[in-house]
């Protein structure tokens, strides 16, 4: 997904954006998309942390090595998504086809009258969702992630489309997880991006795509708390206009019995590590984590102190309660 | 943070203080002992180390026992978790405005 859900700062000049905003809504989608390619380029000319993580991640899921063709595909998928963020904020994606699988857990729960919690992942676009939550679902869909510092695209949008803006229930405030309770209980669903720590959070290692990959223990451990049905979506972008939606039973509700809360929590773990690993074997361009998730440095290395965040989830601060502790380093 | 509602309710806030604590230990199954923690240190992100996570689930907590809803979109959030005394001087505050 696409939201600013990141501690690399969202890249791009806010000029740069503001021009492709202005030439697409201005000369049409076709001249906008045509800049696409020499944005690619840009980003893959100077990119190079991202372009590095790309191409760890490409040479996994592919099973050989990234070639430059790969990589550019990569940067294009993701750049595509974030143009057709574009046209959802202003409207333009009305005519989009959404294939949607699964809806049925949704709608059963939109039924009884029962929130969720949505796992996600960096994968296609969130916005998508959203889409089909106007269209077709009645109760509130809200994100939980970061707000500050948004990247020009994401500051753009939340001018652009105040409702992406109230949509957004933003980590870091004290009451952001009673707001995401709340949500829930008044028959909301609320989606979670659950495969990058945004900041330094007590991590899990599971075998990701082949090889040991950390992921954070937060959103499973909100899961926990939350006691609440939980599932996972996706919405891949598949083509021009073309988006497929998919929502699969997770846990209803998670149990993390506490005298085997770190296994039940890495089992937890394991299993959303499986899905996206078979979302990203179906889909390998459309997963725009873009941080190499098998660095074992940069998996180890301890969180920074003192924390300005005292709020962010960091289920590793005590080590005693903790004793998997390991924050994921900026 | 909360010193004046301390001071005028101090009965019940002290009284409150102690089983808080025996709650916020219970709930977030903390390895200290509940008459530990400094009734002034921050909860969170200071020696306590709880996060937001914990908040949700102290907040619930406190729900349960003492049937008092804390809303998410409560300006004092901030001050309400600054600390244990805090806490507690609100959860005071409440009941007395609810009873």
């Amino acid at each position: 997904m696409s939201i600013a859900w990141t501690r690399r700062p969202e890249r791009g000049s806010a000029a740069l954006v503001a021009l492709m905003a202005w030439l697409t809504l201005r000369l049409g989608e076709g001249l906008g998309r045509a800049l696409l390619v020499p944005i690619t380029l840009y980003f893959l000319a100077t990119g190079g942390p991202a372009r590095a993580a790309s191409r760890a991640y490409l040479a996994r899921v592919l099973g050989r090595e990234a070639r430059l063709a790969d990589l550019f595909r990569h940067v294009h998928a993701f750049a595509a998504v974030q143009f057709d963020r574009l046209l959802f904020a202003t409207g333009r994606a009305g005519h989009f086809r959404l294939d949607c699988e699964g809806v049925e857990h949704l709608q059963r729960l939109v039924d009884e009258g029962r929130g969720a919690l949505l796992l996600g992942a960096h994968l296609g676009s969130f916005e998508a969702l959203r889409l089909l939550a106007t269209r077709a679902c009645p109760v509130p869909v809200k994100a939980l992630m970061h707000r500050p510092p948004p990247g020009p695209l994401t500051a753009w949008l939340a001018r652009r489309d105040p409702a992406f803006a109230a949509a957004v229930i933003e980590i870091g405030r004290p009451g952001s997880m009673l707001a995401v309770a709340e949500t829930i209980a008044a028959g909301g669903f609320v989606g979670v991006l659950a495969d990058r720590a945004p900041r330094p959070e007590r991590m899990v290692r599971v075998t990701f795509l082949g090889a040991p990959a950390a992921f954070p223990a937060g959103p499973m451990a909100l899961a926990a708390a939350l006691a609440a049905p939980v599932l996972l979506c996706r919405a891949v972008r598949l083509g021009r206009g073309h988006y497929a939606l998919r929502f699969e039973p997770f846990a209803d509700p998670l149990v993390l019995p506490r005298a085997e809360r770190d296994a039940a929590l890495a089992g937890a773990v394991a299993r959303y590590a499986a899905w996206l690993e078979a979302a990203c074997r179906a889909h390998p361009f459309s997963w725009f984590n873009f941080f190499d998730v098998w660095d074992n440095d940069a998996a180890t290395a301890p969180p920074a102190a003192p924390d300005p965040h005292p709020y962010e989830p960091r289920l590793g601060a005590d080590p005693a309660r903790d004793p998997r502790r390991a924050g994921l380093d900026a | 943070m909360g010193a004046e509602a301390t001071e005028t309710r101090r009965g019940t806030a002290a009284h409150d203080a102690a089983a808080l604590a025996r709650l916020l230990v219970e709930t977030l199954h903390l390895e200290i002992a509940p008459e530990e923690i400094d009734p002034d240190a921050p909860l969170f992100g200071g020696e306590l180390g709880l996060d937001s996570i914990d908040a949700l689930e102290l907040a619930l907590a406190i729900s349960r026992a003492y049937g008092l809803e804390l809303r998410a979109d409560d300006e004092r959030n901030g001050e309400i978790f600054a600390s244990l005394s805090a806490l507690s001087a609100y959860i005071a505050e409440q009941l007395a405005s609810s009873s």
